[in-house]
């Protein structure tokens, strides 16, 4: 993993990597999302808005994906001061807080017509509120300390936050189970699958096709903070050397 | 059940969802690839003139 801390080193892995996750997850987004409006049927209970499962779905796996990174990079920055983990923290804020809203106004938009309410106030999507919040903060923390007098790492104080606010995952994954919900409960398991087989198939596409489209927006992001940091170095070369 | 929608009335909402979908991330997208451009040509730009 350390071999990897070199800027240099990740930015000649970075570059040629992201327009192939660029690419390929848009290919698969497109292919996924055309399937699950026009090649699979209805659901037999809830009719054709059991579609918006092909956007909800990634959206939420990514909203709750998003922070887990963003807690592994908080305790990476912790505990070996890698230089990149700040910088990843960074990128990743701004997409998992996009998933979670896009999470949360597909579920609402998906609720209106199938419970008769846009929301309820039930663990699942309180919880997925939280992570909302939780996203917003570390925005709001790390907003205007851009880190570039310490290669973009992230301060002691967000990087404990990003940890804390980890506590929320297992709490939206398990809300369906502990507390009684409009919202479903457990559909996909280590064990199996409720949904049919014949109405699954689009999701691999469009969840795997949004994760690598996440994928490149944090690369993409990664390496405008590389830039932005070798330019302040500069100029806080050139500004030293006139002074001297 | 009461406010639960059926038929035809249900595309709409799932047009809507699909539509928000594809606003917010082509946004996220859009911005970062803009925002890496910039910051790359600033860079390389200040690097050519150093040398």
């Amino acid at each position: 993993m350390h071999a990897y801390a070199n800027p240099t080193r990740f930015l000649a892995i970075a570059r040629p990597l992201t327009p192939w996750l660029l690419g390929l997850g848009l290919a698969l987004v497109l292919a996924g999302a055309w399937a699950g409006l026009a090649l699979v049927p209805g659901d037999y209970k809830q009719g054709d808005t059991a579609r918006i499962l092909y956007v909800h779905v990634p959206s939420a796996w990514l909203g709750m994906g998003g922070w887990s990174a963003l807690a592994i990079t908080g305790l990476v920055q912790l505990v070996w001061r890698h230089p990149l983990a700040g910088i990843a923290a960074r990128a990743i804020a701004v997409p998992g807080m996009v998933f979670t809203a896009l999470c949360l106004a597909t579920g609402s938009i998906w609720g209106k017509p199938t419970w008769g309410t846009w929301w309820e106030w039930d663990g699942r999507m309180t919880s997925m509120l939280v992570l909302l919040f939780l996203y917003a903060g570390f925005l709001a923390l790390t907003t205007g300390d851009e880190g570039q007098g310490r290669g973009g790492s992230l301060s002691r104080g967000a990087a404990i936050y990003a940890l804390v606010g980890a506590i929320n995952i297992p709490i939206i994954n398990r809300s369906v189970v502990w507390w009684n919900s409009l919202h479903q409960g457990p559909s996909i398991t280590l064990r199996g699958s409720s949904i049919d087989g014949s109405l699954l198939w689009p999701l691999a596409l469009t969840v795997l096709g949004f994760s690598l489209l996440f994928g490149a927006i944090v690369l993409m992001r990664m390496r405008r903070i590389i830039a932005d940091n070798r330019v302040a170095a500069r100029l806080r070369r050139l500004a030293d050397d006139e002074g001297s | 059940m009461p406010g639960v929608i059926s038929g035809g009335g249900q595309w709409a909402y799932v047009a809507a969802a699909y539509a928000l979908t594809a606003l917010l991330t082509g946004a996220v997208l859009w911005h970062s690839w803009q925002a890496m451009r910039k910051a790359e040509k600033r860079s390389d730009a200040l690097r050519r003139d150093r040398k």
